[in-house]
């Protein structure tokens, strides 16, 4: 088992800043726009754009073998921080640099087309994870078989309960591993974790990926899957490297903020 | 494998997932569609032509020119206009292009349009037919409407998730326009005073190439439309774009 980092990088973030507007939330009807006026006529014209500063000077890099953990109390920008990576968000400064093929899935109940049945379903998850594969069509029956649906394979996805919908998907996640993964609190919300296969499944293209990015709340998890952990706080590391360490640090840093 | 390939792929499986979403459950499926169109087209020129007896030689071509290529236009608006906010659960799980959500929904409209227009063609050029060369032009107009109407179903649906009155005011602007816009009148039946709503209306610019092909061609103003269509749909792209690319990740942190 590749468990052990190698030389190759395959993902390297330098000096990343993520700054977003958030003005959009101030009133924006008529009524609380002129009692704003009212109170503060110059604030409410002239005022300094609201920002939240998610991101700060983030760098980190990541070799071929890194199962790395994200930890960090909500709000701390760990959901953020993989968007970034998978390229939805733009940095505000800094660069991201990365080889390979990607995959990155936020959310696991979730349905393209709550009208279609699990199987057209599927059919499009597998067209949007696996773009580039050539044989989606076995990735699809290989993840449908897998995922034990039995006849509700046919039914439509919206009628899945939680649980269903996240098998599904998990299914269709696991089916083959890729360069760099990234799975966002993947486990969490749904019972799946409680099947032990779909969850020794998971673990397994986890351990075929170049590398992963995993994002959670539950320790055990952490512990069972990564061999590394970044804890954020207020959207800067304050710390990388052995997971118990990590988890210590980041116990520490949230009872601090408790308190 | 190919960016764009992948591009395109995605786009095709999310349109015939989307026609198949929305005929499924329904009895005639496809045919509400078809209607649709082929009901305004039947009513309109019965009453333009038999009850307000505008004098224009060959009607039922002039409105068919017109009127299909603005139902396709007014569709595909009203339908994309609050596309991102209703996928955003969907954007923010998989890293998707958006724009691939758009061109899906687009595409699909597309094909109703084409449908319908081929359905009314054929007849009508069977009972007024018109010069037929010409109609080997018609993907160059088509190509410049799909363009400008993606630029704008793009800039339209990012507005949306800033403010989320656009939807309301997309549908208050696309009845007004059908009045403002020569679709069932000629532009000669507009007064040289108010002529200037007619030069700067995009949708007219949109339209025009098509009423010249169909209509009445000649290469000149075939050339003079396509050429004020292509500027309508650079400019429409390019303001989406930068309008996009300003706006990205404050659509993301939105939706």
């Amino acid at each position: 088992m590749p468990s052990t980092s190698t030389s190759e990088l395959l993902l390297e973030v330098t000096d990343l800043n993520l700054v977003l507007n958030t003005d959009v939330y101030r009133p924006l009807n008529w009524r609380d726009l002129f009692t704003a006026l009212a109170k503060d006529p110059f604030g409410t014209l002239f005022h300094e754009a609201d920002r939240l500063h998610i991101a700060r000077n983030i760098s980190f890099s990541v070799k071929r073998g890194d199962r790395i953990g994200i930890i960090g109390v909500n709000g701390s920008g760990k959901t953020t921080l993989c968007r970034c990576i998978a390229g939805m968000y733009v940095p505000t400064s800094g660069t991201i640099v990365r080889k390979g093929k990607m995959r990155a899935v936020f959310d696991t109940a979730i349905g393209i087309q709550p009208e279609l049945t699990g199987r057209e379903n599927a059919t499009l998850l597998a067209e949007f994870m696996y773009a580039d594969q050539k044989n989606k069509l076995k990735i699809i029956n290989d993840a449908l078989q897998f995922s034990e649906l039995g006849s509700f394979i046919d039914v439509p996805f919206r009628l899945y309960s939680k649980g269903m919908q996240a098998r599904l998907c998990l299914s269709l996640v696991s089916a083959r591993p890729c360069d760099l993964l990234i799975l966002d609190e993947v486990f969490d919300g749904a019972d799946v974790f409680f099947s032990e296969k779909i969850s020794a499944r998971v673990l397994d293209v986890i351990h075929r990926s170049g590398a992963v990015l995993f994002v959670s709340h539950s320790f055990d998890q952490i512990k069972k899957v990564c061999n590394r952990v970044l804890v954020l706080s207020g959207g800067q590391i304050i710390f990388d490297g052995e997971v118990e360490k990590g988890i210590a640090v980041y116990k520490k840093s949230g009872s601090q903020s408790a308190n | 494998m190919n960016k764009w390939l992948i591009f395109s792929q995605q786009i095709r499986t999310l349109t015939i997932a989307n026609l198949k979403s929305r005929y499924r459950k329904t009895i005639a499926g496809f045919v509400w569609v078809v209607f649709n169109p082929l009901m305004m087209y039947g009513v309109q020129s019965l009453v333009f032509k038999t009850f307000l007896k505008l004098q224009v030689p060959n009607y039922a071509l002039f409105l068919l020119s017109g009127l299909l290529p603005w139902i396709f236009i007014s569709q595909a608006l009203e339908m994309c206009t609050s596309l991102l906010v209703t996928s955003g659960p969907l954007l923010k799980s998989y890293p998707v292009h958006p724009l691939v959500y758009l061109f899906a929904q687009l595409v699909d409209n597309a094909i109703n349009f084409l449908a319908a227009f081929i359905l009314l063609l054929v007849p009508v050029w069977y009972f007024q037919p018109g010069q037929s060369l010409p109609l080997l032009l018609l993907p160059i107009p088509l190509v410049l409407l799909l363009v400008s109407v993606l630029g704008l179903a793009w800039l339209l649906a990012t507005l949306q998730v800033f403010f989320r009155d656009t939807r309301f005011l997309v549908t208050f602007a696309i009845s007004i326009c059908f009045f403002i816009t020569p679709i069932f009148y000629p532009t000669a039946f507009v007064p040289e005073k108010f002529r200037w709503m007619t030069m700067i209306n995009p949708f007219h610019r949109l339209i025009d190439p098509f009423r010249v092909v169909i209509y009445n061609f000649s290469f000149e103003a075939f050339v003079n439309s396509c050429f004020a269509a292509a500027i309508v749909a650079t400019a429409s792209i390019s303001i989406a774009y930068l309008f996009w690319r300003k706006k990205r990740n404050a659509v993301y942190l939105n939706i």
